[in-house]
């Protein structure tokens, strides 16, 4: 009873959403008379460009969470070793956590587009001899403006949580590890990451899942051709005939169930991986 | 000589922690700084294996240490790697050097062996006692062979019945291995059990650096005595009141005051005799009593001699050991 003010909302909310989005993609409860099959929105998925479509999502989301995590560990490291007196100054790394998704893809327009910040320099620099022949970055089918959107938002998260990791670390470690001989390299592999390897896993979940599901950053830097899976299914729900509303909802289904599938399945190996450690 | 200190000087705002210390350390031996807490000790430590940077003043090695034989600090708290285990830990310095494996586990198991800590190769720094801590740490530091082995209160974090334990545990690796050592501790006993020689440091400055007989039993102050240890002061005008044993007469100048330490002093009881025993405390394997001579109040460390408060007494130097001692 006392979690009730919780419970409610979820209960409505979440599993009244997931309830009807299953019972649309089955054909149930739809706005239009369906004829279908039961599991005619599912078959369609196996559909050419909506599988480009999941590849460019999962490798988006991979690769936007892979270099978040690792560039963000490699500053968490940088933060903690500071002196305390620019320790504080360093809290400017935690900008791009306050901005919203939106205003960090306008950011990433701004600097990146053909018209960009960048191009322009690079033009006025005589790097260039149109501003037209800055690279595509943005739409050059690698994803790479929203991977730069994500990993601008994202670096500072896993900064803040390494951190949060290493203020309770003894930063004497690295002095006695360098004492032993050990270089940068080998101090930072050995004796400073192991201590961030979980919070690393629970950020790598939650960026993945998160640059695989969300919809406003591919919705203004996304390709259009395969789009991100977000975009697919808003252009099948709202742009498109009414009668794909089942395809949409199967979409986001498999995509549910994938995320929970992924977070067990990570979980599992993470915590294997790490007891594998530990039994060395 | 293996190293030598020269007139070092650091300040920190505008306090001076450490004037003019200098001395000098023989190979192999080892060697204790010891002075009161917040003196410039672990400073001087700092210095030493380069962590700190003198303001003034310069360290000097007869074998300047490079990378394979690098000075190596252990730490108060020891400072195990928490995500490797006894074995990885001793270890570590071996893998960075890229020795071969099967050699790696060769090393690090003779000096498990060593230091008695075989068992205990897979089990993390947070599985052990204090004590087995700080000897993985210093395991850790002797398995690569360093030019000299520096530790910062190797007895602060201990018991106490384990502190002479493993002050003789260190002197005696120390001399199996060889390493020129330096320590710097506020627990004095230790440091004398342990060291070939002992510096005092006291408000910053090297007053006193000799073997710990000298510096224990001849301190070159009132307040280096002090420190070391309660100093009974004997005017000449209560000489006269003073029985001495044979010989010991002649340590002393006739004019000057003398300095005697509690243990160098006796009772006799005797009705009439100068002394009042005005206090007594048990004090484990010795009493301590407080006898008043005229105004002046001798501190005596006896074993139970069944003198008692109330008690006349009088007073015998017995000897002269730890006063001016060859």
């Amino acid at each position: 009873m006392k979690l009730s003010p919780l419970l409610v909302p979820f209960v409505l909310l979440f599993l009244g959403g997931l309830t009807l989005a299953v019972s649309q993609s089955l054909g149930f409860w739809l706005p239009l008379p369906y004829d279908g099959g039961m599991f005619d929105a599912y078959t369609a998925l196996l559909d050419p460009h909506l599988l480009e479509s999941v590849g460019l999502s999962l490798y988006v989301a991979l690769v936007s969470a892979l270099v978040s995590v690792s560039v963000g560990a490699m500053l968490a490291y940088a933060v903690w070793r500071l002196p305390d007196t620019l320790e504080r100054a360093s809290v400017v790394y935690k900008v791009p956590l306050i901005l919203p998704h939106i205003a960090v893809a306008f950011i990433v327009l701004v600097f990146w587009t053909k018209s960009g910040l960048f191009s322009s320099v690079a033009y006025h620099l005589g790097l260039l001899n149109t501003p037209a022949e800055f690279p595509s970055v943005l739409y050059g089918n690698y994803g790479l403006g929203m991977i730069l959107a994500y990993t601008y938002k994202e670096v500072p998260f896993m900064v803040i949580l390494g951190y949060a990791v290493l203020k309770r670390v003894s930063p004497r470690v690295v002095v006695a590890a360098k004492m032993l001989g050990a270089g940068e390299v080998y101090t930072f592999s050995h004796v400073v990451l192991p201590h961030m390897y979980r919070v690393m896993h629970v950020v790598f979940i939650i960026l993945f899942l998160y640059a695989f599901g969300a919809f406003d950053i591919p919705f203004l830097l996304g390709e259009s051709s395969p789009g991100m899976l977000s975009v697919e299914v808003f252009n099948l729900y709202f742009r498109r005939d009414l009668a794909n509303r089942p395809v949409a909802m199967a979409v986001l289904v498999c995509m549910f169930l994938f995320s929970l599938a992924f977070i067990v399945l990570y979980t599992k190996l993470a915590s294997s991986l790490e007891q594998k450690e530990r039994k060395l | 000589m293996f190293f030598q200190v020269k007139d070092l000087v650091k300040s920190y705002g505008g306090k001076t922690v450490l004037d003019r210390v200098g001395f000098e350390v023989d190979r192999g031996e080892i060697v204790s700084i010891i002075g009161p807490s917040g003196v410039g000790k672990t400073t001087l430590l700092n210095i030493i294996a380069g962590l700190d940077q003198p303001d003034s003043g310069r360290l000097h090695f007869s074998e300047p240490p490079d990378k394979e034989h690098p000075v190596i600090m252990v730490f108060q708290d020891y400072v195990l790697f928490p995500n490797l285990t006894v074995f990885e830990n001793v270890a570590f310095g071996l893998k960075v050097r890229k020795m071969p494996a099967a050699e790696v586990r060769q090393r690090v198991m003779d000096i498990l062996s060593y230091f008695q800590l075989e068992e205990k190769c897979g089990l993390y720094p947070n599985q052990l006692s204090a004590g087995q801590r700080q000897r993985v740490a210093i395991a850790r530091a002797m398995v690569v062979n360093p030019a000299m082995l520096l530790l910062d209160e190797p007895f602060a974090n201990l018991d106490r019945n384990l502190k002479m334990q493993t002050a003789e545990f260190i002197r005696d690796t120390q001399k199996e291995f060889g390493v020129t050592t330096i320590s710097v501790t506020h627990d004095l006993e230790e440091a004398f059990v342990m060291s070939d020689r002992v510096g005092l440091i006291l408000n910053g400055r090297l007053v006193q650096y000799d073997r710990a007989s000298e510096v224990y039993g001849n301190p070159t102050s009132m307040e280096a005595a002090r420190f070391l240890g309660p100093m009974n002061v004997v005017p000449p005008h209560m000489r006269e009141f003073m029985d001495m044993e044979a010989g010991v007469a002649e340590d002393f100048k006739v004019d000057e005051e003398m300095h005697v330490r509690p243990e160098a002093l006796r009772m006799v009881r005797e009705e009439g005799a100068p002394g009042l025993v005005a206090e007594m405390a048990f004090a484990g394997h010795y009493t301590k009593y407080r006898v008043l001579l005229g105004d002046t109040a001798f501190v005596i460390f006896d074993r139970r001699t069944g003198i008692r408060v109330g008690d006349r007494v009088r007073l015998k130097i017995v000897d002269s050991s730890g006063f001016g001692e060859d």
